[in-house]
């Protein structure tokens, strides 16, 4: 716990602006091959002379306080950001220990002037980072344990003014280093201050945040490093001013996100500083899971064995329409994936027999019965009322006496015995229509009707606590997602999202064509890439509207009627796959929240272990990686980015993390 | 005085699933009835300008779905509606006794300022039908009984008594409008009044 001698003050007089563990050295030029692979941090440090570096320093050359690391997370943690940059701490051996190890050890910390940076870039899934100094050659390349690069990139852009070329949208040129430098000289002189008074410190920084919100945010910053790395002790021994600096960066972040601009000139655009979210990424749809791939995925016995691997390939493009017949049977859970021809054989004369005594219960229903079952009643005549205005301008429903909307009723019917307690709910024809409509087969419509009712159950709940969930749910993805747009909407009395009502109910069925519904739906069906991605596809819709409903100053009714008037005029293909771009945009951004992780069913930090101490041994492989946070399940990639494709029965199947970046590249 | 009224009046139409609240917003609006109509999810509203008494006017009218379960979330339309239409389907008794409730859920989810003045329009709709199963005299006692509010028979598929029934909608709306727009000129008088009626409720006092 205590701070050791001498040593701690051997590297002069230099902070640690920022530090980040479970680094890897890939490749350095000039360095022996024993250097390299080696676990280290990588550092943004302050010098004397107020020049930055970046550093990376072996893991062999720090030793970590467990109590001091304790505190520093409980700080980070407080505000709601959980970034490692709390982490920073001077490099500390164990007194006593100073031999010619630790000599050899400081040798080998890397050291890249960020004078002299002129570009970098991060590539395979944030994992890795490369650096130079020099235009056509990486002199550097570190690999992110943790797969979360853009952490760094986030605070290296805080020291550094970049442009993101248009071709490739993971390189960072560096227009402008050093562009705090001068606040920062401010911000250490106040450090002393800081000790004596406080509140002066705070109402400082607090009258400056309107004038200069990334200044002001840079010192609290500095501040906050400067705290959690003397750990107890502090500066002068006081340590009350956490509280105040969480309280101002809270501030600070928030003005920040209020100052963020984004200019673009021809040739690049340069992004303004803050974590904001990581830019979009434009992921193309792939094409429909083919005929040929889907017969050739099953086994001699018509099993399907590479489950996953067909529910990436319809998450990115879909089901060819002529055997979304058979593949939706699967999706709804109406055939186990690992059933063989023969049981499903059996499954189906079984669910057959099962259906029809179902239908049988009310078919087989007296008048007079039928008078003296006033629950019944109730539920029959809200099937009848809205069969009869269900999907009537598609010639399959249209006409009067349509023996399709008898079907259409007798399997409503049937669903009201099968689940009387819900019975019928309004939206539930809607949902039926377009598997009926594909399927044809009355039972076969019955049994997937069931399995996709299975999955939104809750949106027919009495008390409809479901959709208030989902609305609210949607109002905080949004806000992560679409800060301007969500606080356009709780302005004029829509930030309860009911607007999004029809959406959701019935998975905007409303909104697309029978054609586009079949597609949209069955990539939901899959539940990649995530839980809720069906919220995702209404923030992409939304975020296509922001500018309309922004400049245009929309209240209350004209949004509804706006978002109303939308049916029928989207483009499914282009929507999934800003879906998609916004999923990749909010899980690496570097303040994502535990409330956005647990929407979308990734594990939480607050209960994610990993922390790398400095007794971690130097790993290369992948599989060491899945031993920390990744294989809880943040998660897609951990396992699947070890391989590029699956190979099936001479079939090759792109696995959908690895194709998506691959694409990025 | 009338000149600078405001010229916007919001009517929501309330009553049991399938009564034909879409059919009658959509044929008065439209003047168009259509077997196609989807059944309402969420809300959604049409405007129409009219003309009372020498004055345009826009209304507003407002739809939302009937089926019970969605009211909690239907209720966020009701606020500031300056006439609620009641929807009944003649042929089925259901739909009339629902009536009452109906109007309770609105008088309490909007709130109106003056709840007992509140102007309440009820429609007997689908007439064109033959299997009427509640006499006009059953309904047209029942409206009596209830402050008298007007009563319509209607039907949105052959537009018997829509446009009549509107035009009534939009007069009480508007005359509705123009009680409140004296309560927002002299809130003195408001207290004063309320005073005198020994009932003092907040909405009284309320200048908004
Ligand atoms: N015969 C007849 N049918 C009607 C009339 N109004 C509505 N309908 C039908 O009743 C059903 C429900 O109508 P809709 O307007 O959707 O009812 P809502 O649920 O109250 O909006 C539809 O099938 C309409 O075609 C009417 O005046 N006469
Ligand atoms: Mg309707």
């Amino acid at each position: 716990m205590s701070r050791s001698s001498s040593v701690e003050d051997l590297p002069e007089q230099c902070k640690d602006l920022f530090t980040q563990d479970g680094v890897l050295l890939k490749a350095c030029l000039g360095r022996p091959v024993t250097d390299l692979n080696s676990i280290g941090m990588l550092c943004i440090v302050q010098n004397q002379d107020n020049s930055k570096t970046i550093e990376w320093r072996p893991n062999d050359l720090i030793t970590i306080d467990s109590d001091t690391q304790d505190q520093e997370w409980a700080v980070v943690n407080t505000i709601g950001i959980t970034m490692s940059f709390a982490k920073g701490r001077r490099q500390r051996t164990l007194s006593g220990n100073i031999t010619s190890d630790y000599a050899t050890a400081r040798a080998r910390i890397i050291k890249i002037p960020i004078e002299e940076l002129k570009t970098f870039r991060v590539t395979r899934n944030n994992q890795q980072m490369q650096f130079s100094t020099k235009p056509g050659v990486w002199q550097t390349t570190f690999y992110f344990q943790h797969g979360n690069a853009e952490i760094f990139v986030a605070y290296l852009k805080n020291h550094v003014k970049t442009a993101k070329t248009r071709h490739d949208r993971n390189t960072y040129v560096v227009v402008e280093p050093n562009i705090e430098s001068q606040v920062l000289n401010k911000s250490f002189a106040e450090l002393d201050i800081f000790t004596e008074n406080t509140t002066d410190v705070v109402w400082n920084l607090v009258s400056n945040f309107k004038q200069r919100p990334y200044e002001t945010t840079m010192e609290a910053f500095s501040k906050l490093t400067d705290i959690v790395y003397y750990g107890n002790e502090g500066v002068n021994g006081k340590r009350d001013v956490s509280e105040e600096v969480v309280d101002l960066l809270t501030k600070s972040m928030n003005a920040m996100e209020e100052a963020t601009t984004v200019t673009k000139s021809d040739e690049y655009e340069v992004i303004s500083v803050k974590p904001t979210l990581p830019p979009r990424p434009s992921i193309p749809r792939g094409t429909p899971l083919s005929p040929e791939k889907w017969w050739a995925l099953q086994d001699t016995e018509g099993r399907i064995t590479e489950v996953e691997g067909v529910k990436q390939l319809i998450f990115r493009g879909g089901v060819a329409h002529s055997i979304r017949q058979c593949v939706w049977k699967y999706l709804l859970d109406y055939h186990p994936w690992h059933m063989s021809n023969a049981e499903l054989k059996a499954l189906t004369k079984k669910k057959t027999e099962e259906y029809f005594s179902m239908k049988l219960q009310w078919r087989s229903m007296t008048e007079g019965q039928e008078a003296r079952f006033s629950e019944y009643r109730d539920r029959k005549s809200l099937v009848e009322k809205d069969v009869n205005r269900t999907d009537r301008t598609h010639p399959f429903f249209a006409g009067d006496n349509n023996p399709n909307l008898v079907i259409l009723q007798d399997i409503l019917l049937t669903y009201v015995m099968y689940n009387f307690d819900l019975g019928y709910v309004q939206g539930m024809s809607d949902i039926l229509a377009p598997l009926l409509l594909l399927l044809g087969n009355e039972v076969d419509s019955f049994w997937c009707f069931v399995g996709f009712m299975d999955k939104i159950a809750s949106n027919f709940d009495m008390d409809q606590a479901g959709m208030k969930h989902q609305l609210l749910q949607l109002q905080q993805l949004l806000t992560f997602a679409s800060p301007e747009l969500a606080n356009h909407l709780a302005q004029k009395d829509s930030g309860n999202m009911y607007f999004c009502f029809r959406w959701l109910l019935v998975w905007f069925k409303r909104e697309f064509s029978h054609r586009d519904i079949m597609r949209l739906w069955e990539v939901l069906w899959t539940s990649l890439p995530c839980a809720n991605f069906h919220l995702l596809i209404c923030v992409a819709i939304l975020d296509a509207e922001k500018d309309i409903l922004i400049s245009k100053d929309y209240g209350f009714t004209e949004i509804l009627k706006h978002v109303n008037d939308l049916s029928m005029c989207l483009d499914v293909d282009k929507i999934l796959s800003t879906a998609e771009g916004i999923y990749h945009q909010v899980v690496s951004a570097p303040h994502l929240t535990d409330q956005i992780r647990i929407i979308l069913g990734l594990p939480t930090m607050s209960n994610s272990t990993s922390t790398h101490s400095g007794s971690d041994a130097p790993t290369t492989s992948k599989s060491e990686t899945n031993g920390t946070k990744e294989d809880q399940g943040t998660g897609m990639f951990g396992q699947e980015m070890d391989e590029d494709t699956l190979e099936y029965n001479g079939l090759q199947i792109c696995i959908v993390t690895k194709t998506v970046w691959a694409l990025l590249a | 005085m009338s000149s600078r009224k405001k010229a916007l009046l919001k009517v929501i139409i309330l009553g049991d699933s399938g009564v034909g609240k879409t059919s009658l917003m959509n044929q008065f609006v439209n003047k168009k009835f259509s077997n196609q109509y989807k059944a309402t999810i969420g809300a959604d509203f049409l405007t129409k300008e009219v003309i009372v008494d020498d004055r345009i006017v826009t209304m507003q009218i407002w739809d939302t779905a009937g089926q019970e379960r969605f009211q909690s979330l239907g209720v966020a339309f009701y606020r500031g509606a300056d006439c609620c239409v009641l929807v009944f389907d003649v042929t089925a008794p259901n739909t009339f006794k629902s009536l009452e409730s109906w109007r309770d859920e609105f008088l309490i989810q909007a709130s109106p300022r003056d709840p007992d003045n509140f102007p309440f329009v009820i429609l007997g709709n689908k007439i064109d039908l033959d299997n009427r199963a509640v006499s006009a005299k059953r309904a047209q006692q029942w409206c009596q009984s209830k402050n008298d509010i007007p009563y319509f028979e209607t039907s949105a598929k052959e537009a018997v008594n829509v446009e009549l029934a509107f035009q009534t909608i939009a007069r009480n709306a508007l005359a509705q409008e123009t009680e409140a727009e004296l309560y927002n000129e002299f809130p003195d008088q408001i207290k004063l009044n309320a005073n005198d009626n020994g009932r003092n409720r907040d909405g009284d006092n309320c200048a908004c």
